[in-house]
């Protein structure tokens, strides 16, 4: 493992510069606010509006297939949505207000500031919302206007938590987005953690966690001195301000490090993302009239079939997907042949098996969406609005694929490289629970042929 | 045996499964002529995936049933624009020209196998981006080779587990 901030000193000057989040914040609010209003006012038709093709097209492709499994959340570093919302709280752009309003923690903050419930501690919240979006998605990524409703509506939901709950309790327990990144940010290559766990037991303020007068305590709720998974860290990096002693690092290490699924929450975000898969390469990608029919109800009158297929989708995330998997966990507990391990902590703990495939299944997905549809983003740029303009000379550069029969041969790889992270991190979590190898290698075979299984599917879709 | 030189064989075995079940799946078929009809509507092609063996001799034509779509194919060279109410459409070929010409069916030899999709090329409504259809010409070697090497890698990655620690 390499600390970047030690092998490029720069980086961590940039970093703890208080001005810091706002250097990539606020160019990205402004471009934001051009592709919000994109969307209001130009072309209803989403491949030739900027919002639909920069977000669903290059956005998209750029946070699965780079910032998440190298940059873990570094999106949330620069993310526009909850910026007005945490600028209220802090009521400045850069200082640290000296103060406590919330018992504990340093600085002063603008609102009511309440703890989130209890109960709702946990991304089941997001799980949901991910779903119904996901219902509506075929709406999302064609219609600029849906794009207008969710985005700003995350940017006004963001806004008035933050004047009701404390920090980024719409990041942690609301975004929609959120979940899959953070479950996804688990295989990711950088990971923020305290160095040497001595230096932190011997030094008892935990600014890190608590805040000081160089920096707010962490509005992500994590203390990075016990921080063990890139989950729900935003890597907003106010830590690496406020710890003197220099502990934290910000390592360069292999994918897939962080192995543990923590709880049914986290296991069933992995079913409704790799269900999620499968279900936009066949509605999007396939060849199918009759979905693309009933995804776009609203303009072919099937209504029905909307419904229908929406129940579809939750159903196979929800129940078919984790039934499925529930049985050769069964399977994997009875053939590894020990009856001490439980099946509900075999069902958790191997839930990871679903993480380095799914992101990978999502990035195969996403190739095509980039080599076919790429194109439009040289057009869009000159015409970001679909008003005629032609800002760079290449509005009327016409679609065109870029190698479209190099597809498979990428997704093919990628594909495989998802089974295979996914069978090696199996076995990495299973040496934690079974101490015999014969045992766990038994336990392991069921695995491996649902994973094999699962990758059948992605390719019959893909290159069958 | 060292921990390198048993990754060696173990992608070896992995790629020889791959390649034995790629070349399982050929099947040897006489080169026939085969004719299609293919119907363009707002999101689709009907038939949305047709299936012919390298060395056909394959004609194509193509109307359209609501507004104007495009058809290009990919790896053969072949765009189209299909109006409405023609029975004829518009042809040509993207590498060698911009213009389209008039024409009442596509013709070309299935030369290359593998997975080839047809797809919209004419902005057409709000799924355009969307609108695709399949053509397959057997055998696509990429299909079953890439399924040998699921269950390639699946055994290879079993056994190196096994031995680990025994
Ligand atoms: S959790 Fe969501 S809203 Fe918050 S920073 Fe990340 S992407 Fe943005
Ligand atoms: S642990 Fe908290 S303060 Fe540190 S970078 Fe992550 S989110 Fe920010
Ligand atoms: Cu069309």
């Amino acid at each position: 493992m390499i600390d970047l901030f030690e092998k490029i000193p720069i980086l961590k000057r940039i970093v703890t510069l208080r001005v810091f989040p706002y250097l990539i914040i606020l160019p990205n609010i402004f471009f934001f606010y051009l592709l919000l209003f994109a969307g209001l006012f130009g072309t209803p038709v989403g491949n030739r509006n900027i919002i639909v093709v920069f977000v669903w097209i290059l956005w998209w492709a750029i946070l699965i297939a780079v910032m998440v499994p190298f940059g873990s959340r570094i999106w949330c570093t620069m993310c526009p949505l909850p910026a007005i919302g945490e600028w209220l709280q802090r009521m400045t752009l850069t200082r640290v207000r000296p103060g406590e309003t919330i018992r504990g923690f340093k600085g002063k903050f603008f609102g009511l500031n309440k703890p989130w419930p209890k109960r709702f501690q946990n991304i089941w919240l997001q799980n949901i919302g991910f779903l119904i979006l996901a219902c509506f998605s075929g709406f999302l990524v064609t219609r600029p206007i849906v794009s207008v409703i969710v985005l700003g509506g995350m940017i006004v939901i963001s806004t008035i938590l933050a004047l009701i709950y404390r920090m980024r309790t719409f990041c942690m327990y609301l975004c929609p987005v959120s979940g899959f990144l953070g479950l996804y940010a688990m295989t990711a290559k950088i990971a923020l953690r305290r160095k040497d766990p001595e230096v932190c037991k011997s030094h008892r303020g935990v600014e890190c966690y608590l805040g000081s007068v160089k920096g707010y305590p962490c509005s992500w709720f994590q203390n990075v001195c016990t921080m063990t998974r890139n989950n729900y860290c935003g890597l907003c990096f106010e830590c690496v301000k406020n710890c003197d002693a220099g502990n934290i690092a910000l390592y360069w290490r292999p994918f897939c490090s962080d192995k543990e699924i923590k709880g049914y929450d986290e296991t069933w975000k992995a079913f409704i993302m790799l269900g999620l898969a499968f279900v936009y390469s066949v509605n999007l990608l396939g060849p199918w009239g009759i979905f693309k029919d009933w995804v776009n109800f609203t303009e072919s009158g099937k209504w029905l079939g909307f419904i229908l297929l929406s129940l579809a989708i939750v159903l196979l995330c929800v129940a078919v997907l984790p039934g499925i998997y529930w049985l050769f966990i069964y399977w994997a507990k009875k053939l590894s042949g020990n009856k001490e391990v439980s099946l509900k902590n075999l069902f958790i703990k191997y839930s990871y098996c679903l993480v380095p495939f799914g992101l990978l299944a999502w990035i195969a997905f996403s190739v095509p969406l980039i080599m076919i549809n790429g194109s439009y983003i040289i057009s869009v740029i000159s015409d970001p609005f679909g008003w005629g303009w032609n800002i760079f000379g290449t509005a009327n550069f016409s679609w065109k694929p870029f190698f479209p029969n190099w597809v498979p041969y990428i997704q093919i790889p990628l594909l495989l490289m998802g089974l295979f992270y996914s069978i090696k991190s199996t076995y990495e979590i299973g040496q934690n629970i079974f101490s015999d190898n014969k045992q766990l290698v038994r336990s392991l075979i069921p695995i491996t042929i649902f994973l094999g299984a699962v990758t059948l599917v992605f390719l019959r879709l893909y290159v069958g | 045996m060292s921990k390198k030189i048993l990754i060696f064989f173990l992608l070896l075995f992995v790629a020889t499964v791959g390649l034995i079940a790629g070349f399982w799946g050929v099947k040897k078929a006489k080169p026939q002529e085969r004719n299609f009809t293919i119907e363009a509507r707002q999101y689709a092609y009907s038939p949305e995936r047709i299936v012919v063996n390298r060395g056909d001799k394959v004609t194509i034509k193509l109307s359209s049933k609501d507004v104007t779509h495009g058809f290009y194919l990919e790896g053969h060279d072949i765009d189209a624009k299909i109006r409405a109410q023609y029975p004829h459409f518009w042809l040509r070929h993207p590498s060698q020209s911009d213009e389209y010409e008039q024409v009442d069916e596509i013709n070309f030899v299935a030369k290359k196998s593998g997975k080839f999709r047809y797809r919209c090329s004419i902005t057409c409504g709000t799924f355009h981006p969307f609108m695709q259809g399949e053509l397959i010409v057997e055998p696509n070697f990429l299909y079953p080779a890439s399924v040998g090497l699921v269950i390639g890698l699946s055994f290879a990655c079993l056994f190196y587990f096994y031995r680990k620690e025994t």
